[in-house]
Order: structure tokens, then C-alpha cells, then sequence
């Protein structure tokens, strides 16, 4: 018994091990393609090959301090990110305090409005929402971006879950203790909220920093681009940009992994907030 | 806690609605081109999908702003893909909103821009002085009516370009192929001697059919506009390419096309020993294809039968200023000036490397036969030479309200499947026609 | 007196609710019902629009495009369903098991591809995925002495290469949804089966599969939504919407084709609502059967 349970770990280790470099081996590609020329890439197509005499720095170098929007992009994306997310989070949050601590009318109709939101793909409503925005005078602007998603259905869904479990004992405390309605969310309701903020606000950011059809549809100049965007725009055989462009792919991945690495916990509980809602 | 979050709510809500809104908060000023500009000068948006393009204008720039120190010009550049900058570019117009100054259009997609009223500005009168010396078919496709709404980067006749050390390795000499069928003997040779491959099967492009149609004075539109893909000439055309793919002449290349970064790729690595590509695909030897370099001849396409005109002018980029600037003369006055002066051209050609739309420059030797050049460097034979060979065999494909959806469907439809899955060349293109019928419907 | 009544108990929950009802009415309630009246009309941008009735219903009926696009969409669908559901339930099953070495290390190395965006990942796998000798798939399989396939061209090998892109990216993630399902599965259960001696596969077969059925509901649905509603894959795969023969089209592909590339909105918005119908007729199935899986137990 003891053999084989050893056995069968050192199995499933040395699978799993295997599985963990085929997953990876993208990003070992990407990484290695990173230090050569872009023209090898063009050339040779993407592959494994140490070949030093090629590779170089170069590609950094250029990437830090050639003639380029990549930063621009960069730092839009960081801006538009942030900014989505606090809104979203902040506004979703309230949103989903009304719909916990209070009983009012039409409270069941507009929570199944929510739930209807989820289930319809986003997508289908690009033109009409399109045609809105253009209407509107918005195009070209990041309002267009953050106004629609600003009362996020899956955060305040997820964000009602959350506060069920928050006794409502405590708003009564809050409402003896003299605290306006809008004080008590503010000051006592907040505070608590903070793990559920930490995971909802991971996985907007994460939706928010990959997103790419819709801000593409209605951002037209370069300097308003995002970085996918941005990086989408180097794909064209009508320029040399592949230097930029996989140094560009791999370092945009950087900042999300190190916010990986430090949030992990977090991570993983935004994603599967959904799965566990039972 | 409040107060933070307070404070961070009504910054972001003020950023939102208004800094954001106000559409002038540019941070972008690394593609501003501001040469030589001063504090007066005037802002106009550039739209291409040509990075290069970009880079011309760069330096006409820096001259306008000399030679016209009361009317500077800054340039902001946008380069987008092929299809989202002509995407984006045809919603601006027709709604109004949005649309830079100055855009290029690329041919194909031309006519889509030419429809009911064009939102573009006309330009006949700063074409007027360059009238005697530009190539008049050039500029018929940016025309409607009479009047011209486009200027164009360049003629793009069609030439063969041979990688010669591959033919000698088959004892092939490149000067002696007249016809196709001297093509096809030669291309079997190279099979046979090198296991190399003479030409590109063209999928996703219509290079090698516009040549067709053009040796045959035919067109993929008839008088009237309408499409005629499967005509007797078209179906003439594409049974001398299926021949020669079936013989190992001519084989399907990684991209579809010669003029895609997989191609460029395989030319350089020296597995296609020619190309038959409009003069501008000289700039992409030079800039993604370093190995080439010397071995590389132009000479003029292979006719179908001795006596036709081997050459069309391919592709091509109408640069227009589009109704919504509010700096209409100042802005076609540079237009005409970075495309059309005698100086832009010679700087096309130097650093582009196109066929100038300026015929007066075709024999000025000092510049054509400039030894610093690049292009003059990369290539065995001076091309002028087989330019002006060639000079009045070059024929005019039309673009036509129908030529977007004929090349949608022929491009990425119809020649892949005679050329990758060997369908009937004739049941191929009849399914074409009535497909693109149906869509124009 | 306003600040009064907005500050009372009765007027607060709508100022809670306000943004939400705001964004559903002018984000989702308009656009959706100006989707259904341009439906029936031929919209451009810019110009004012035109009643033609059923015209665009009778067009898509007869439009071999949209069929060709439908069928792609619904052959991704049903294939990352197939395996993008077994098999991370297995491996989220293995990675459980009390006898693994690194758990939390795999579990992030899985989730790593989920973190890069579409236009990153199909990028790189475009360029994997190419056709010359020494991309690096082919190169792989000259190791086998295979000759070069040109995967992004033929419609089998093109979906391979969008099904490697899918499973790598959410693999690691539907794992996670598992692991969080297993989680909620009592010890005892698999110690009683242990007591009864019941073998490693009878556990997983009447214990795991049975109780992890909410969470492979929702997978379920989650994976249906993001298949039916996938294009930006394929735009990056291939380098554009258009991809040879349209192998790569999909439903909200064509959707943009009409209605961005072609301004053609009045069609296209009729393309969003038979995607639409779809997905409703799917989710509602999904709600049926879930609904019957709580009444049984």
C-alpha cells in the first residue's frame, strides 16, 4: 500500500510536471523570440532555438527608448484600468447593498434584470450600443468605455452574495448610533467588503487591462489606443514591427503576473466566485 | 475611508465626463511630427495602414515648413491595420464625425469612398500645374466624374523579379523568358535541378490575375461596372497558373501572397526563385529581404502571347483630405506637395523605393542611376531601365463599387480552393460570380 | 426638504439602485430594443433609416455565409465543451488527491495562460501555428517526419490550432471552478464509500460527478455564452476576419462584418438577435435542468 501510494504521486507528479511545460511552453517561446530580430521571427517562424550569436537586447533597448506609443498605450491602459475599476467596483457595491439591506418595491424585477444581464453575450449588442454612442457624441472617448459596464452585473451579483453573509445587525447598530442611510454604507458596510473587493476587483482588472473589441470600436486615435489596441495596430505587413511587437506582447504580460504573484489568493477567488454560488 | 474614497470617486467621475469627453487631452505626442514647426503652426490628423508613408511625409514636412514659414503644418500620424483604418475612416465619413484631415485610401477600397456624394475634398485645382508629367491612368482611379478626389503614392507597374543565383544553379538565364510557356520550361528545370519552386500560387491577392486580364485587355468588371469573373479570359488566365502549379512551377507560398511578412520570410530564405509583383514590392526586398541582396534581377513579365502588354499598375494609395478638416486649402496645397512636386517624387522613389508618378524623374539619370541609392545597390540591373522598357505596356485595372466584394470573395474564397484544394478552375469561378452576385444584390 | 426625503429609509434603496437602473435602461434596454426595430430596417450610419419590413430575416434564411458562420460557432461550442469540461474536472480530481506533490504551484502554472490577453496569446499562436518548416509546431512534428501542415488554411487543422488557443487559455481556469466544487464536497462521504469498499473509480463515479454537478452546470453555461459569443480569437488568429474560405468565421464575425465593415447595421443587428434567441433557448434549457437537479435532492 505504502509503495504503491508513492508510486502513483511520483506518477501524477512527473505528468503534472509535463502538463506545466506544455502550458508554459508559450511563454518560453514568446520569451526567446523577445531577444532576436524580428525579421528571424518573419524568417524562421516562432520556435525554441538558442541561437546567441542573434539574439540580443536589442529589442529592449528599443522598446525603452525608440520612437514609439507604446508607452502612450501603456500608460492608457493603466489609466483606463484603474479608473474602470474603481468606478465599477464603487458603484456596483452600492448597487448591491440596496438590493441586500433593503426591501423595496420592484426589488425582485429589477434583481432578475440583473440575472438577464448575465446571460446575454455582450456582443450582440455592439452595433445598437454603437450607434448609442455615436449618438451621444461619445466616440473616441473613454466614457464610452466605462459608462456601459459601470453597474456591472457579475460584481454586483457576486457583491449581494457577499453581503448576505454580513449580519444586518450591524446596519441596525449603525442607524442607532444616529448614521445616516448613506453613512452606514460608507463607513461600516465598506470597510467590510474589502476581501470581496479585492477578488472582484482582479477580475475586472483583468477583463478591463485584455479588453479589445468594443474600446477598438470606438477609439480612433493613436494616442487614446489601449496597449491591445495599440499592439493590435503592429500587426500589419505595411511596417517593420515585430521587433516592437513581441517585446510589446511580453512585457504587457509582466505587470499582471506580478500582480498574480502577490495577490494570488485573491486571484483565485474572483475567479471562481461564480462556481461556488451553489 | 470616505473621504479617499470620496475624493477618488469625484476624480474619476470629473475625468470621465469631462477631461475625457473634451476629445483634447492628447498625451500622444510621440507620433506628432512637428519638423521644423513653430509655436503657430497648424494641426492636421494623417490616417494610413503604410508606416512608411508616414515616414515620407516626415520629410516633406521638414521642406513645406521651410519653404512656408507663414503656413507650418504639425502632422499627426495614426497607422492602423489595412482593414480597420478603412473601416474606421468610412463610418467617420459617413456620419460626420471623426475623420482625420488627410487619409490614404488604398485602391481596392476606393470606390467604397466614391459613392453618392464623396466626403471628400477635390482636388483638381492643386493638380492642375503637375497635369503634363503625371501618369493620367493614376490618377483616373482617385476620379469621379471629372473630378479628383485622390492623389496617388506611386504607378506600381507589374515586373518579375528573378533570384538568378537559383536559375544559373539550374542553368537558366532569365532574359531569355518571353512567354509563360519560357516560364513554364524554365520553372520545370528549376524543379528538376534545385527541388525549388519558380513562382507563388497567389491566394490570398490577384496580382498574377490582374496581369492576366491585363495581357488580354480584359477586366473583372465589364463596361458598365458589373463583375465577369468567370470570363473566357479569367478562366484563360487561371488555367495557365493551375498548369504551371500542377507542374511544380509555381506552388502556394506561407501567407498567400508575396507581400506578407511568411513570404518575405521564405523569399529570403530562398525557396521561390521569382516574384511578379508591382515595382513597390522593391522596397520589401530591400527592408525584410537583407539575404537577397545582389542576386535579385527585374526584367517584364511573361506574356501570354507575344505583342500583349505584359504590364498593369498594381495597388496604390490615394491620399485624400476629407470634408471634415477645417484647413481644406492649406491641407491639399501639402497633399500636392509631398505627392506631387518633382521633390517628392525623387524622395519616394529615395526612400520608399516606388515607381514615381512623376514621369519627368524616370530619366533623370543622376537620380535614377544614383549609385548611393539603396535600391539601385540591392538589385543586379538599374529597375528604370526595364521601366522604361516597359513604359507603354502598362495597363489599367479598374476599380469599381463592385471591386471590394469581387476581391473579398476571390481572395479569400475562390483561389484557395483551386489552388489548395484543386477545385475546377471554371465550377470555381462560376460559384464566384454568382456568389458576389448574390452579395451585391 | 429634497435632501430630507433622499436621506429617508424609504428613498434610499432607489438612490442605491439608481446607477444600475440607469445602465440597464440606456446601456441594455435601448440598445436592445433599437437592435429589434433595426431589425427591420436598412440603417446606415449617418443616414436616416428605411422600414423594409422582413427583408433582413428573409435575407439571413437564405445566406449561406451566416449558415457557414452558425455551424463554425456552434462546432467550437460544442468542442470545447467536450473538452474543455472532463478533462479539467479529471485533473482538478488529481490535483486533490491528498497524494500531490506542488498543488499550488500547478494550479498557478495552469491559470498563467488565462492572465494574457487575446491579442497576445493569438498572436503567439498564430505564429506557432504557421506554416513554414521551422514554426513551432511543424518543427515538432518533423521530429515525427511529418511534412509542414499549413494548420491556418484547412478547416480541420484550423481548428485545431483555435482549440489549442482555447484550451490553453481557460484550462487552468475551469480547473479552478472545479477544485472550488471540490471543496464542497464532504470528507465523510468518500470515508463512508472507503468503509463500504468502494474502489478509487466507484467514488469518482457516484460520489465526484454527482456532487459536482452545480459547478459543471455552471461551467457549462459560462462555456456555452463565451463559444457562441467567440471572435476575438479568431480575428487574432488570423490576422483579420477574413480567413481563407472563412474557416475562422464566426456568428458575432459576421455580425462585424456587416455591421462595421460593410456599415450595414439593419442586417447585422439581425444577425445579434438570432444569436441572441440561441443563447436564450440554451440558458433557459440550462436553468430547467439545474432547477430539476435541486428538486431531485
Amino acid at each position: 500500500m505504502e509503495s504503491r501510494e508513492r508510486l502513483s504521486k511520483i506518477l501524477l507528479f512527473v505528468f503534472f510536471s509535463l502538463l506545466s511545460l506544455l502550458v508554459l511552453l508559450p511563454f518560453y517561446a514568446i520569451a526567446i523570440a523577445s531577444f532576436k530580430p524580428g525579421k528571424e521571427l518573419i524568417r524562421y517562424g516562432l520556435n525554441l532555438q538558442l541561437d546567441f550569436s542573434i539574439m540580443s537586447l536589442d529589442n529592449y533597448v528599443f522598446l525603452f527608448s525608440g520612437q514609439h506609443d507604446y508607452f502612450t498605450w501603456f500608460t492608457n491602459s493603466m489609466l483606463l484600468t484603474i479608473l474602470q475599476v474603481a468606478l465599477t467596483l464603487i458603484t456596483s457595491a452600492a448597487v448591491a447593498y440596496g438590493f441586500t439591506a433593503y426591501d423595496f418595491k420592484g426589488k425582485t424585477p429589477l434583481f432578475i434584470c440583473v440575472l438577464m444581464i448575465m446571460m446575454v453575450p455582450f456582443e450582440i449588442l455592439l452595433l445598437p450600443l454603437y450607434r448609442l454612442i455615436f449618438n451621444l457624441g461619445l466616440m473616441n472617448t473613454y466614457s464610452s468605455i466605462i459608462l456601459p459596464g459601470i453597474a456591472s452585473a457579475s460584481t454586483i451579483f457576486f457583491f449581494r452574495q457577499y453581503l448576505l453573509g454580513v449580519p444586518r445587525e450591524m446596519i441596525a447598530a449603525g442607524r442607532v448610533d444616529g448614521a445616516s442611510e448613506y453613512g452606514i454604507f460608507l463607513r461600516l458596510i465598506l470597510p467590510v467588503m474589502k476581501p470581496a473587493f479585492a477578488a472582484m476587483g482582479i477580475l475586472n482588472a483583468m477583463g478591463s487591462w485584455n479588453n479589445l473589441l468594443w474600446p477598438f470600436m470606438v477609439l480612433s486615435n493613436s494616442s487614446k489606443f489601449t496597449l491591445p489596441i495599440g499592439l493590435k495596430t503592429l500587426l500589419t505587413p505595411y511596417g517593420n514591427n515585430y521587433d516592437l511587437l513581441i517585446v510589446g506582447s511580453f512585457f504587457s504580460i509582466i505587470p499582471i503576473f506580478i500582480l498574480f504573484v502577490m495577490f494570488q489568493r485573491y486571484f483565485i477567488d474572483g475567479m471562481t466566485a461564480g462556481a461556488v454560488k451553489g | 475611508m470616505k473621504k479617499w474614497l470620496m475624493g477618488l470617486l469625484m476624480v474619476s467621475m470629473a475625468a470621465v465626463l469631462f477631461g475625457c469627453s473634451s476629445g483634447t487631452s492628447s498625451t500622444g505626442e510621440v507620433s506628432v511630427l512637428d519638423d521644423g514647426a513653430g509655436e503657430e503652426a497648424v494641426k492636421l490628423k494623417y490616417w494610413t495602414f503604410v508606416e512608411l508613408h508616414g515616414q515620407h511625409f516626415q520629410s516633406m514636412l521638414k521642406n513645406w515648413n521651410e519653404d512656408h514659414p507663414d503656413r507650418q503644418i504639425k502632422l499627426e500620424v495614426t497607422v492602423m491595420p489595412y482593414d480597420d483604418m478603412h473601416n474606421k475612416l468610412s463610418i467617420a465619413l459617413q456620419t460626420g464625425q471623426g475623420a482625420p484631415d488627410i487619409s490614404d485610401i488604398e485602391v481596392g477600397k476606393f470606390p467604397d469612398f466614391l459613392n453618392g456624394t464623396p466626403q471628400l475634398e477635390p482636388l483638381n485645382d492643386v493638380v492642375e500645374p503637375y497635369k503634363e508629367s503625371i501618369v493620367q491612368s493614376r490618377l483616373d482611379l482617385y476620379t469621379k466624374d471629372g473630378t479628383i478626389y485622390g492623389l496617388p503614392t506611386h504607378v506600381g507597374a507589374a515586373v518579375a523579379f528573378y533570384n538568378t543565383e537559383i536559375l544559373e544553379e539550374a542553368g537558366v538565364d532569365y532574359k531569355s523568358i518571353v512567354t509563360w510557356e519560357d516560364y513554364k520550361k524554365a520553372g520545370m528545370a528549376v524543379y528538376e535541378k534545385t527541388g525549388k519552386y519558380m513562382g507563388t500560387a497567389d491566394t490570398s491577392a490577384g496580382w498574377q490575375l490582374s496581369m492576366m486580364l491585363a495581357q488580354q485587355g480584359s477586366d473583372f468588371t465589364d463596361a458598365e461596372g458589373k463583375p465577369v469573373v468567370n470570363s473566357p479570359e479569367m478562366i484563360k488566365g487561371l488555367d495557365i497558373l493551375k498548369d504551371l502549379q500542377k507542374n511544380n512551377v509555381l506552388a502556394t507560398i506561407a501567407g498567400g501572397q508575396p507581400d506578407t511578412e511568411e513570404a518575405y520570410g521564405e523569399f529570403n530564405t530562398g525557396n521561390y526563385a521569382s516574384a511578379m509583383m508591382p515595382f513597390w514590392f522593391m522596397s520589401r526586398y530591400v527592408n525584410y529581404m537583407p539575404d537577397l541582396q545582389g542576386k535579385i534581377a527585374i526584367a517584364p513579365i511573361p506574356v501570354i502571347e507575344q505583342g500583349m502588354p505584359p504590364s498593369y499598375g498594381g495597388g496604390g494609395t490615394g491620399t485624400v483630405v476629407t470634408k471634415q478638416t477645417k484647413e481644406a486649402q492649406l491641407a491639399k496645397d501639402f497633399l500636392a506637395y509631398a505627392k506631387l512636386t518633382l521633390d517628392a517624387n525623387i524622395n519616394i522613389w529615395n526612400t520608399l523605393g516606388f515607381d514615381p508618378v512623376n514621369t519627368e524623374l524616370w530619366t533623370q539619370e543622376d537620380i535614377t542611376h544614383n549609385k548611393d541609392n539603396k535600391f539601385v545597390q540591392y538589385f543586379q540591373n538599374n529597375p528604370f531601365e526595364v521601366l522604361n522598357e516597359i513604359k507603354d505596356g502598362i495597363s489599367l485595372i479598374k476599380s469599381t463599387p463592385a471591386s471590394p466584394t469581387i476581391n473579398n470573395e476571390l481572395y479569400t474564397t475562390t483561389l484557395n480552393e483551386i489552388f489548395e484544394n484543386d477545385r475546377d478552375v471554371t465550377e470555381a469561378l462560376n460559384a464566384a460570380q454568382s456568389q458576389i452576385e448574390q452579395q451585391l444584390k | 426638504m429634497v435632501k430630507r426625503f433622499l436621506y429617508s429609509q424609504k428613498a434610499a434603496p432607489y438612490v442605491f439602485v439608481l446607477p444600475f437602473v440607469l445602465v440597464f435602461l440606456v446601456f441594455w434596454l435601448y440598445p436592445l430594443a433599437s437592435s429589434v426595430e433595426m431589425s427591420f430596417q436598412k440603417v446606415m450610419l449617418g443616414q436616416s433609416a428605411q422600414w423594409v419590413g422582413f427583408d433582413n430575416y428573409a435575407k439571413l434564411i437564405d445566406d449561406s455565409m451566416f449558415l457557414k458562420a452558425v455551424m463554425n460557432s456552434v462546432i467550437y461550442t460544442v468542442l470545447t465543451l467536450v473538452i474543455l469540461i472532463p478533462l479539467p474536472m479529471l485533473f482538478a480530481v488529481l490535483i486533490n488527491a491528498k497524494f500531490m506533490w506542488g498543488r499550488e504551484l500547478f494550479k498557478s502554472v495552469f491559470f498563467f495562460p488565462a492572465l494574457t490577453s487575446v491579442v497576445v496569446a493569438g498572436t503567439i499562436f498564430r505564429l506557432m501555428f504557421g506554416e513554414m518548416e521551422g514554426s513551432l509546431i511543424n518543427s515538432f512534428l518533423a521530429l515525427f517526419g511529418v511534412e509542414p501542415v499549413k494548420f491556418l488554411k484547412g478547416h480541420v487543422t484550423g481548428f485545431i490550432a483555435l482549440l489549442s488557443l482555447a484550451v490553453w487559455r481557460w484550462m487552468g481556469v475551469n480547473i479552478l471552478y472545479f477544485l472550488a466544487g471540490l471543496k464542497n464536497i464532504p470528507e465523510d462521504y468518500y470515508e463512508a464509500a472507503s468503509i463500504d469498499g468502494a474502489s478509487t473509480f466507484q467514488k469518482f463515479r457516484h460520489i465526484t460527478i454527482p456532487l459536482l454537478k452545480p459547478t459543471t452546470i455552471y461551467v457549462l453555461t459560462i462555456s456555452i455564452y463565451a463559444g457562441m459569443a467567440m471572435f476575438v480569437e479568431s480575428l487574432m488568429l488570423w490576422n483579420g476576419n477574413n480567413s481563407p474560405q472563412n474557416i475562422g468565421l464566426t456568428i458575432i464575425g459576421y455580425l462585424y462584418r456587416q455591421g462595421i465593415e460593410k456599415n450595414n447595421l439593419g442586417f447585422a443587428a439581425t444577425v445579434g438577435l438570432v444569436l441572441l434567441l440561441v443563447t436564450m433557448i440554451i440558458n433557459l434549457t440550462q436553468l430547467a435542468l439545474s432547477g430539476l437537479f435541486r428538486k431531485e435532492s
